[in-house]
C-alpha cells in the first residue's frame, strides 16, 4: 500500500533539494550510528513514523475525538513498543519520506510498506505482519463483473481505465498485466485511495484496485460501487528499520513473535473486521524473500533515462499549452478591469482576488474531482492544462494591467484624436507598447509556472516530478535520480532565465536611448 | 467651420471654463493666449472630446458636441468630429513602438481604411513637407523633439483634417528646434489650414493668426486681430499678461 499524500507533492521541489543536501551530507559524514535499541530504553520511547492522512483502517483521526489517532497498525505500534518495555510515540511524516526519517527522526516506519525487492536491500524488514491482497473495484451498474473480462476491450472498444494509487503494488501489477500479458488496459495513477473511487463512482473512470483492507474500510462511503470477485495478487506488509540496527530489527521480530504467538495480533485485526484467522494463516505461510541487487549510478541512469525524459517532455508540453491561455485570459481579464464598465471590472476583480487567493491544488482538485459531480467530467490532461491557464491568468491578468498603466495617457489621447476607436487604440497602440514592459516578469512567470507543473501530478499526471517520484519508490535510487531529475529541470528552465534577464537589459538599454 | 457657444466646465469645485463662445471661420488662423491656467488647453481638448463639458455646445462643421455622458451616438458623433480635427500635443505623443512612417500611415489605414500603397504615398509626401522624409523608417527615440513635433504635425495632416488644433506645441522645446517647429506651422497657415493654436509664442501668433483669443480665468477676455491684441490691447488682463510675456 503506497499512499502517497496529497502534501507531499506540494513540496516536490523543496525535496529535491533536501535529497540533494543528504547526498551531500552522505558523502562528508562518515560517523557510526549509534545503537538504536539502547536509545530507545534510555529514553522510554519507540518513535514510529506514520502518515494519518492515508487514511482508515491504518492510522486516522477519530472521528468521534479528531485529536486522538486511531486504527489497526496505531494499536500494533502499542503493542510493539509495550514489548520492548517502552511507549509508543506516533511521529507524523510524509509517507514516501519515511524511510528517509530513519536515520534521525523515527525508529521505526510502520505505516502498510509492502515488502519489496528494493526496500529488502536499502532497509531492514521485520517479518510480515499482515498480509494483504488487490481488490478490484468497478461500479454496480457498470458492465465489468469480473477480472477476466479485463482481458478484452470494453464494450464500446476502448481501454479500461483504471484508477490506482500510484507506484503502489497495484499500479505495478496492472501495469504487469498491461505491458507483459497484453490486457487492454490504462492504469491511472492517484495521489490518494479514496479519490479513485470517487472517479469511479462519477463514471471517469472504469474500475479501481485497492489493497483489500482499504477497499473494504470505504466501500460504505461509495454507494454505487461493488467489490468484483475476491483479491487477486498480494503481498505482506513490514515495518522497516535503518539497515544499521539490527538490534532492534531482533527486538521488533521478537516482538511480532509474541503478539503473533500469544493470540494478541489476531484479536487485533478481529477487533478492526481484518479476519485474523486468515491472517495469522497468511503470515505463517510468510517466508524469507530474496532482497533486490544493488544498482550502480549508471545503471540507475541507462535504466531510468528514457522515462525520465519522457515525463519531461509532458513537463514541457503542460507548460507551452498552458501559458499563452493564461495569458490571453490574463490579457481579457485586465482590459476588462481597466476599461470596462464596473459590472465587468468588478467580477474580474473578484476572479483575481480568488485565484491568487487559493492554493493551484486546490483549484485542481475542484476542476478534477468536483465538476464531474455536476456531470463536467474532463480528461486528466485537459483539467491540468484548464487549471494551470486558469490559475496563472491571475498573475498574467496583474502584470498587464500594471504594463497597461505603465504606458503614458498621452498614447491614448493620441490615437483617439486621431478617429481610432477605443478597442483600436488599445489594440494597435497601449497593448503593443505593454507587450514589451512585460516581457521580463512574463518569462519569469513562464519558469515558475514550468515547476508548478508538478502539481498536476495530484490529478494523475505524469510529468517529471511524479516520475521521479514513482522510480524513487520502486528502484530506491531516491538520491540519483533526484540529481538526475533537478539537472534536467535545471537544463530546461536555464535557458528562460537567461531569456529573462537579457530582455530586461534590453529594455533597459533600449529606454536610455 | 468651429463654434463654440457659452461652453462651461469644471474640475470638481474648480471652474475650468466659465462661458466660452468663439467661432474660427474656414482657412482662419485662431491664437489663443493667455496665463496659465486659464483653460487655453482645456478649451481645445473640449473640442475633440478629449475632455467631457457639464453646459454649452460645441460644432464642428455639421456635427454637434452636446454635454453631458458619452452614450453611443455621442461617441460615433465625437469620433466623427476628431477625424475633422488633426491634433498636436505639447508631447508630440509619438508611438514610440512604431517607425516614423507607421505612426503617419496607422490612422489612415485603420480608421479611413486606406488602401496601404495610398497611405505610404501620402505619408512620404508629408514627411517630405516637413522635412524628415529621410528619417521615415526610424523610431521616434532616434529623433530630437523638433522632429518629433514634426512628424506629429504630418500624422495629424494625414487624416485629411479641416482642422488642426496645436495644444502648445513648441512649449517642450528649445529656442532653436521651436523655430523649426513654428516654420512648418507658418507654412502650413500659408496654404489656407484652418488652426487653432494655443501657445505662448507671441511673435507666431502676431504673424500667422487672423484672429487672436485672450483666454483668463474660463472665460475669453478679449478677442481681435493681432495688431489690436499686441499693440492697442483694452483689456486690462490682457495689458497685464503682454507685460508680463513681452517685458
Amino acid at each position: 500500500m503506497h499512499y502517497r499524500c496529497v502534501k507531499a507533492l506540494h513540496c516536490c521541489h523543496l525535496r529535491l533539494c533536501l535529497y540533494a543536501v543528504a547526498l551531500l551530507s552522505l558523502i562528508l559524514s562518515n560517523s557510526a550510528a549509534a545503537d538504536g535499541l539502547d536509545q530507545i530504553h534510555h529514553r522510554g520511547t519507540l518513535i514510529w513514523g506514520g502518515d494519518q492522512e492515508g487514511g482508515g483502517p491504518y492510522i486516522f483521526p477519530d472521528p468521534k475525538d479528531p485529536q486522538h489517532l486511531i486504527g489497526f497498525e496505531v494499536e500494533l505500534a502499542d503493542m510493539l513498543a509495550a514489548q520492548l518495555g517502552v511507549k509508543a510515540k506516533f511521529y507524523q511524516g510524509q509517507w514516501e519520506e519515511l524511510p528517509q526519517m530513519l536515520d534521525n527522526q523515527i525508529d521505526v516506519a510502520l505505516n502498510g510498506f509492502e515488502r519489496t525487492p528494493a526496500r529488502l536491500r536499502d532497509y531492514l524488514c521485520t517479518r510480515p505482519y499482515y498480509a494483504f491482497g488487490l481488490q478490484l473495484m468497478a461500479n454496480r451498474d457498470g458492465p465489468l463483473k469480473s477480472w477476466n473480462q479485463l482481458k478484452s476491450a470494453k464494450p464500446d472498444g476502448g481501454p479500461w481505465r483504471i484508477g490506482v494509487l500510484g507506484g503502489s503494488e497495484a499500479d505495478e501489477y496492472l501495469n504487469e498485466l498491461h505491458d507483459h500479458q497484453g490486457y487492454p488496459i490504462e492504469a491511472i495513477s492517484y495521489s490518494g485511495n479514496t479519490d479513485p473511487m470517487e472517479h469511479v463512482q462519477t463514471g471517469v473512470l472504469d474500475a479501481t484496485v485497492a489493497d483489500d483492507c482499504v477497499a473494504n474500510f470505504y466501500i460504505d462511503r461509495f454507494s454505487k460501487l461493488n467489490l468484483i470477485q475476491w483479491p487477486a495478487q498480494g503481498g505482506y506488509y513490514v515495518a522497516l528499520v535503518a539497515h544499521d540496527q539490527p538490534q532492534l530489527l531482533a527486538a521488533l521480530n521478537e516482538a511480532l513473535g509474541k503478539i503473533i504467538a500469544d493470540g494478541r495480533l489476531k484479536a487485533l485485526y478481529d477487533r478492526w473486521d481484518l479476519d485474523g484467522r486468515y491472517q495469522m494463516l497468511m503470515l505463517r505461510g510468510a517466508g524469507e524473500a530474496p532482497p533486490a541487487e544493488a544498482i550502480s549510478f549508471q545503471q540507475v541512469l541507462l535504466r531510468n533515462l528514457p522515462m525520465l525524459l519522457e515525463a519531461a517532455a509532458m513537463t514541457v508540453f503542460l507548460s507551452v499549452v498552458s501559458f499563452p491561455l493564461a495569458i490571453a485570459i490574463g490579457i481579457a481579464v485586465a482590459i476588462g478591469r481597466m476599461y470596462g464598465p464596473w459590472i465587468v471590472a468588478k467580477p474580474l476583480g473578484l476572479y483575481v482576488e480568488v485565484l491568487r487567493g487559493t492554493p493551484l491544488m486546490l483549484q485542481l482538485f475542484v476542476i478534477f474531482f468536483l465538476l464531474p459531480k455536476i456531470g463536467l467530467a474532463l480528461p486528466a490532461l485537459i483539467a491540468a492544462i484548464a487549471g494551470l491557464a486558469i490559475n496563472y491568468s491571475a498573475y498574467e491578468s496583474e502584470i498587464y494591467r500594471a504594463g497597461l498603466q505603465a504606458i503614458p495617457r498621452g498614447q491614448t489621447e493620441a490615437a483617439l484624436a486621431l478617429g481610432m476607436t477605443q478597442a483600436q487604440a488599445i489594440n494597435r497602440i497601449i497593448l503593443p507598447q505593454a507587450f514589451r514592459i512585460v516581457i521580463p516578469p512574463v518569462t519569469n512567470d513562464f519558469i515558475a509556472l514550468f515547476k508548478d507543473t508538478s502539481v498536476c501530478s495530484v490529478i494523475t499526471i505524469v510529468e517529471l516530478t511524479k516520475r521521479y517520484s514513482i522510480l524513487a519508490q520502486s528502484t530506491g535510487a531516491i538520491v540519483q535520480l533526484a540529481a538526475i531529475t533537478a539537472i534536467l529541470y535545471m537544463l530546461m528552465s536555464f535557458p528562460l532565465s537567461v531569456f529573462a534577464r537579457w530582455s530586461e537589459r534590453w529594455l533597459a538599454g533600449e529606454s536610455t536611448q | 467651420m468651429i463654434e463654440t457657444s457659452n461652453l462651461h466646465k469644471s474640475h470638481g469645485s474648480l471652474a475650468v471654463l466659465r462661458g466660452i463662445s468663439l467661432s474660427v471661420a474656414q482657412g482662419e488662423v485662431a491664437a489663443i493666449i493667455g496665463p496659465s491656467g486659464g483653460g487655453k488647453s482645456t478649451f481645445l481638448r473640449c473640442l475633440n472630446g478629449l475632455e467631457p463639458f457639464e453646459s454649452g455646445e460645441v460644432r464642428v462643421a455639421d456635427r454637434t458636441l452636446l454635454p453631458g455622458s458619452q452614450d453611443h451616438r455621442q461617441l460615433e458623433n465625437i469620433r466623427a468630429v476628431r477625424r475633422q480635427l488633426g491634433m498636436v500635443f505639447q508631447q508630440f505623443n509619438l508611438f514610440p513602438h512604431l517607425t516614423v512612417l507607421e505612426n503617419v500611415i496607422e490612422a489612415p489605414l485603420r480608421v479611413l481604411k486606406m488602401p496601404r500603397e495610398e497611405a505610404e504615398a501620402r505619408a512620404k509626401s508629408l514627411l517630405d513637407r516637413v522635412g524628415l522624409a529621410e528619417k521615415m523608417n526610424v523610431r521616434p527615440d532616434k529623433l530630437s523633439g523638433g522632429q518629433q513635433q514634426r512628424v506629429a504635425i504630418a500624422r495629424a495632416l494625414a487624416m485629411q483634417p479641416k482642422a488642426m488644433l496645436f495644444d502648445e506645441p513648441t512649449s517642450a522645446l528649445d529656442p532653436r528646434m521651436t523655430a523649426e517647429v513654428l516654420a512648418v506651422m507658418a507654412d502650413l497657415a500659408a496654404t489656407g489650414q484652418t488652426m487653432i493654436v494655443v501657445t505662448h509664442a507671441m511673435n507666431f501668433a502676431r504673424r500667422a493668426a487672423k484672429t487672436v483669443h485672450v483666454f483668463q480665468e474660463g472665460v475669453v477676455a478679449e478677442s481681435g486681430p493681432p495688431e489690436q491684441i499686441f499693440d492697442s490691447p483694452r483689456h486690462p488682463a490682457t495689458q497685464e499678461f503682454l507685460r508680463e510675456c513681452l517685458g
